[in-house]
């Protein structure tokens, strides 16, 4: 992915972290992001500071060492906020939200949206279809997302 | 490119969500060119020979799953939750569906359960004010469980 944002706009801040944890590089992601954003991660269930996205995007990269992110289609709106839609692909190497590694692809589209306010991250919010994230990983029932 | 509007995309866009909460779906797809591209990126039904997904037109596709989803959830209803515009005429919405089940839904029956789940819709509005494109994203996996459905079809 290239940035096209140009440098200090809200579309950079948000093109730069996304560029920055295709890379694998979690501290160079979440340096743009402040200590007080709040973060709702929806298809996990997860909510609350930076951690919560940043231990996301940890076990992501954990779980798929070959992670790659292609970002489709990024959408700068008037009120500091930031639309990337991406597909996120990889190979599971290692136990992934519950799911037991069994070595399957994974494609998923996401929707990421980002509030920036000068030139921080202030809010991430993750939407995705968590059924078809397990459907690629081989989980057959969601009340036992464990067993193969 | 900054377009040039006959009406605000986020005024069409709340008319189109004011409509699906009236169950309106003629007034949805009037709201939308005739030629609109319908993308509901979590349908995806995995037949013996062949997956359908929910690619398609509004006029076509989107239609069906519209009424259908009113069918089967007849007190369907939506809060939208935030909008935001950019300047090309797209826009971002995040709204939260829930319903009731009152029949079944694909291959999931009917266990009186209710659901409540956000989405997000991505929606393009053109220059005419009619919408040209819809692509939405919620967790199935969450709407499953809510109706009381285990199996990840």
């Amino acid at each position: 992915m290239s940035t096209t944002g140009s440098p200090g706009t809200a579309a950079s801040v948000a093109d730069d972290f996304v560029i920055a944890l295709a890379g694998g590089d979690l501290d160079g992601a979440f340096g743009a992001v402040s200590p007080a954003a709040e973060v709702v991660i929806h298809p996990t269930g997860r909510s609350g500071g930076p951690q919560v996205a940043r231990e996301f995007f940890r076990e992501a990269l954990a779980a798929f060492p070959d992670l790659m992110l292609t970002v489709t289609r990024r959408t700068a709106c008037g009120n500091g906020r930031v639309l990337v839609e991406l597909s996120l692909e990889g190979t599971q190497a290692a136990d992934f939200l519950g799911a037991i590694n069994q070595e399957k692809h994974l494609d998923l589209e996401q929707a990421w949206l980002f509030t920036v306010s000068d030139g921080l991250i202030t809010a991430i919010t993750g939407y995705w279809d968590q059924n078809k994230l397990y459907r690629r990983l081989a989980v057959k029932r969601l009340d036992r997302i464990a067993i193969a | 490119m900054t377009q040039t509007l006959e009406k605000a995309p986020a005024e069409v866009v709340g008319e189109f969500f004011a409509a699906y909460r009236e169950q309106d779906v003629p007034a949805m797809a009037d709201l939308c060119t005739d030629n609109a591209d319908f993308h509901y990126l979590p349908v995806e039904i995995w037949g013996k020979q062949r997956v359908v997904r929910g690619d398609g037109k509004i006029h076509g596709i989107g239609r069906v799953i519209w009424s259908g989803l009113i069918t089967a959830f007849p007190d369907l209803t939506n809060e939208v939750t935030s909008l935001s515009t950019a300047p090309d005429g797209t826009v971002a919405a995040e709204v939260t569906l829930s319903g009731t089940q009152a029949a079944p839904w694909g291959v999931i029956a009917s266990k009186g359960q209710r659901f409540n789940l956000p989405h997000l819709f991505v929606l393009h509005v053109n220059a005419d004010g009619l919408i040209d494109n819809i692509t939405a994203y919620w967790d199935n996996a969450s709407f499953y469980r809510q109706l009381g459905h285990a199996e990840v079809d």
